[in-house]
């Protein structure tokens, strides 16, 4: 540990912060910080630019598709545009904002001072956001701007051969290539990171049995991160090979397989779903019991059903799959391992009502936030155990279904559970509060683009709409709901407007919130709002899973039932 | 957790990592070798100085000690806590629970009996569909069988009359393994059935699992579809359903464990899991 270490020469004392440094002083004190506080702000922030780039080019997508043979941008665009809006939302919003998240919550849940190697964090960071600038350099590259440059076009999850020198000349595939092989770099340090502090600086008194849901769900979410960017690293570098050395990994002519970069990405990939579900799952577990005035219903449950989604969810992988042509037994056990991943899921779900159940329920907006999640995201996953049967996914797959059933998973479920965490940690990050009024108001507009948008969206799929195409002819039953569902995006856009100027404003105007706005339970809310650089200036020391609640109801702890 | 213990002493001050640029600048390197690869080497190049100029920084930086700041800490408040209030502990399970859970339940050989015993007289209706119909006993375990292949796999209705030994096995396996999971299903629900429970359980559940089955299976496996007789079908499920829950209904019923500790229910002789003073002689499970 850091802080264990003999110091063998005279420590610098930082000067005192004055009320308003210069600009230089705070750009050099973001860059240099290797505070997880710092950190975890800087992800935040980033993968909210990047969340606006990702909304623009999902908007720009859906005005393309708002009626029949439209030509509201070209197809080579369109095509860059679900390329860059998947990878964007993915890469470099959803995980960042993520590991923003726990970078600084985590610390201060379990009573440390920083994360177990704070300079390592700050390169993971570093390494995230410049793979990010990598791949949106590349409307820069070729010819610039105007021709939208050298954007990648191939797809989110970039299937071979449309990969190969072939079929992508110039650059636009290396750039997402090495966008993401430098940002993944990034993410395994960070993970690494999350599993060694959680092992290793936990406060005293804080076994594993007393670590709140919040670190457990993170703590299966860096293990994942671990164990499934490998393999997409590992297959870049082939890809890599494949187009700069005349490698010939994924090229089917020369004795490749194009089914083996399938089976690689999506080893990856669906991991990767519950690498950004797990944190919803985490902010949820701490928003519901505070917002329903009860500790969470069957922790130890909970924590089971964490560690089994975590293993099944590397089995799963070839549901993806279905329609390339598997054997009967590869078909049938894909199909039993995705359906079985719903059972875990479902125990959450009823442990997160059971919290609720004769809880003293307030709506606040986290709230709110966390109420829509459980709806939604059941949905969501109603929809993933119709996709996980073959034979309906040979129908469906590659529709717009599929396309609603995900952004049910990632929007209905994962964003609706990080808004919530926005302003429930807001008050903490900032010490201000945010505006109640318009946080509410952020929620019901966005919640009615959202059910605009992704409930209408299944039904172009179940009519035959496939995904990615750039225009369609009119009298197929499409063109009402495409109408539909652009209007939905209007509203979402709205939403996301309201809901940054809440933050902003707030910011500076909001009201001071106190160390502990919500009477809450965890660490964190036992220091100071916006917390000192240090944490605590004592570290504490826990008996039970509620440590806040001990510290307050000294007449009613909690470690007397635990 | 305890109070925080700054109130014995003096506000000290706190260590932490100084702020360095090393892994920005490590990260910046590493970026601009690959951005080279697909703009100019001399980013390239750029990119390695940068790495080396990064990579030893850093060891610098925490070579042979890791470099400090000093932060003056602070005195937390007291507390940081709103004042105690009174609060309320809901009612234990066995006061409200119960009045929708059994405090007894079937242990789990009553559903491996129930589906056993259910099975072989489903087995026993459809052989005899089979004979009668077709004069084979193998036609409905063929179909069982056919359930696990694709459509374009599945024989012709002369060839399902024959016994085959790896369809044979594949049904077998597949019939106990259902049955035995439904007839554990049965155990578990047929206490919280309101009333009627064989009714229920039964005949009404078989039912409804047949309706179902008739819709969807025509969009799952068409050809198995037109292979099944559903009259036959439904006859099947209700004698499966009816002997398995006369069987479960049967068998002694137990005191469930829910609520007894893990440690306890996984056998475990701690020390300290029952009280032993209070209920002497009493089975504390209940």
């Amino acid at each position: 540990m850091w802080d264990a270490e003999p110091i063998s020469k005279p420590l610098a004392v930082p000067p005192v912060r004055d009320a308003v440094q210069p600009l230089f002083d705070r750009v050099h004190g973001w860059i240099t910080t290797v505070d997880h506080k710092r950190l975890g702000i800087l992800y935040i922030v980033y993968a909210l630019f990047f969340l606006v780039i990702g909304g623009i080019e999902a908007s720009i997508m859906r005005l393309q598709l708002i009626r029949p043979h439209n030509d509201f941008v070209s197809p080579q665009v369109f095509n860059r545009m679900f390329t860059m809006h998947g990878t964007t939302m993915i890469f470099f919003v959803a995980m960042p904002v993520m590991f923003g998240f726990i970078n600084y919550a985590i610390p201060l849940m379990i009573g440390a001072r920083d994360m177990a190697f704070p300079r390592l964090n700050a390169w993971g960071f570093w390494m995230t956001a410049f793979g990010g600038i990598i791949l949106y350099f590349s409307f820069l590259g070729g010819s610039g701007l105007y021709g939208a440059g050298s954007t990648p076009d191939v797809g989110w999850f970039a299937y071979a051969p449309l990969t190969s020198p072939s079929f992508s000349v110039g650059h636009s595939t290396d750039y997402w290539i090495i966008g993401l092989l430098i940002s993944g770099f990034g993410s395994i340090a960070t993970a690494i990171n999350i599993l060694t502090t959680i092992f290793c600086l936990r406060c005293p008194g804080m076994t594993l049995g007393k670590m709140p849901l919040f670190a457990w769900m993170n703590m299966v979410t860096a293990g994942l991160v671990v164990l499934a960017l490998g393999p997409l690293t590992a297959a870049q570098l082939m890809l890599l090979i494949d187009r700069y050395l005349g490698g010939h990994f994924f090229d089917t002519q020369a004795g490749g397989s194009a089914i083996i970069w399938m089976h690689f990405f999506w080893v990856f990939g669906h991991p990767e779903v519950y690498v950004l579900v797990m944190p919803a799952f985490a902010f949820v577990s701490e928003i519901i019991p505070v917002f329903s005035r009860k500790a969470i219903f069957g922790y130890p449950i909970m924590v089971g059903a964490t560690i089994s989604i975590g293993f099944i969810s590397m089995s799963v992988w070839a549901h993806h799959m279905f329609t390339v042509g598997m054997t009967s037994y590869g078909n049938a056990f894909f199909v039993a391992s995705t359906m079985a991943i719903a059972v875990p899921t479902g125990i959450k779900i009823f442990n997160w009502l059971g919290t609720m159940w004769g809880g003293k329920l307030i709506f606040k907006t986290p709230m709110l936030f966390c109420v829509a999640f459980l709806f939604q995201f059941l949905i969501a996953g109603l929809t993933g155990v119709m996709l996980s049967v073959a034979p309906f996914n040979w129908q469906l797959g590659g529709s717009y279904f599929v396309v609603a059933h995900f952004h049910y998973v990632i929007v209905g479920g994962i964003l609706f559970a990080l808004f919530g965490a926005f302003y429930y940690w807001f008050p903490k990050m900032s010490g201000r509060m945010y505006n109640e009024k318009l946080g509410k108001l952020h929620f019901w507009v966005f919640l009615i683009g959202f059910h605009l948008t992704f409930d209408f969206m299944h039904i172009p799929g179940i009519l035959g709409m496939p995904r990615r195409i750039y225009t369609y002819e009119p009298g197929r039953g499409w063109d009402t709901w495409n109408l539909i569902i652009t209007i939905g995006v209007l509203f979402q856009a709205v939403g996301i407007l309201i809901f940054v100027y809440n933050l902003v404003s707030s910011y500076f105007k909001g009201k001071l919130a106190g160390d502990d706005p919500w009477d809450a339970w965890t660490l964190e809310w036992s220091t100071s709002s916006p917390p000192p650089d240090y944490n605590f200036a004592t570290i504490p020391v826990v008996r039970s899973r509620r440590p806040l609640w001990d510290l307050k109801h000294p007449e009613d702890p909690d470690w007397k039932y635990e | 957790m305890q109070e925080p213990q700054i109130g014995n002493a003096e506000p000290t001050d706190v260590m932490l990592p100084a702020p360095t640029a090393w892994p920005f600048t490590l990260a910046l390197g590493l970026a601009l070798i690959f951005a080279g690869m697909l703009t100019n080497v001399s980013i390239s190049i750029l990119g390695a100085v940068l790495y080396l100029s990064g990579a030893v920084g850093w060891f610098r930086e925490v070579l042979p000690h890791e470099r400090h700041v000093r932060v003056p800490a602070e005195p937390e408040a007291e507390t940081g806590t709103v004042p105690a209030r009174e609060v309320m502990r809901l009612p234990v399970a066995q006061q409200v629970q119960r009045a929708w859970l059994p405090l007894k339940i079937y242990p789990i050989s009553a559903g491996v009996k129930g589906g056993l015993a259910g099975g072989i007289a489903m087995a026993v209706l459809a052989m005899l569909y089979g004979v009668v119909f077709f004069h084979s006993l193998w036609y409905p375990i063929n179909l069982i069988a056919g359930s696990l292949y694709d459509a374009p796999a599945i024989p012709t209705t002369e060839a399902l009359l024959h016994f085959r030994l790896g369809w044979f096995v594949f049904a077998l396996a597949m019939h106990i393994t259902m049955c035995l999971l439904v007839g554990l299903l049965y155990g578990a629900m047929l206490p919280m059935l309101p009333t009627r429970p064989i009714v229920l359980g039964g005949i009404i559940g078989p039912l409804l699992w047949t309706g179902l089955l008739y819709h969807v299976l025509g969009y799952i496996n068409p050809l198995l579809d037109q292979q099944i007789n559903w009259y036959w079908f439904a006859l099947s499920q209700v004698a499966f359903g009816v002997v398995a829950g006369l069987v479960v209904v049967r068998q002694n019923k137990v005191w469930t464990s829910e609520n007894l500790p893990l440690a306890m229910r996984a056998g475990i002789e701690s020390p300290g899991i029952v009280d032993e003073h209070e209920h002497d002689g009493e089975d504390t499970r209940r």
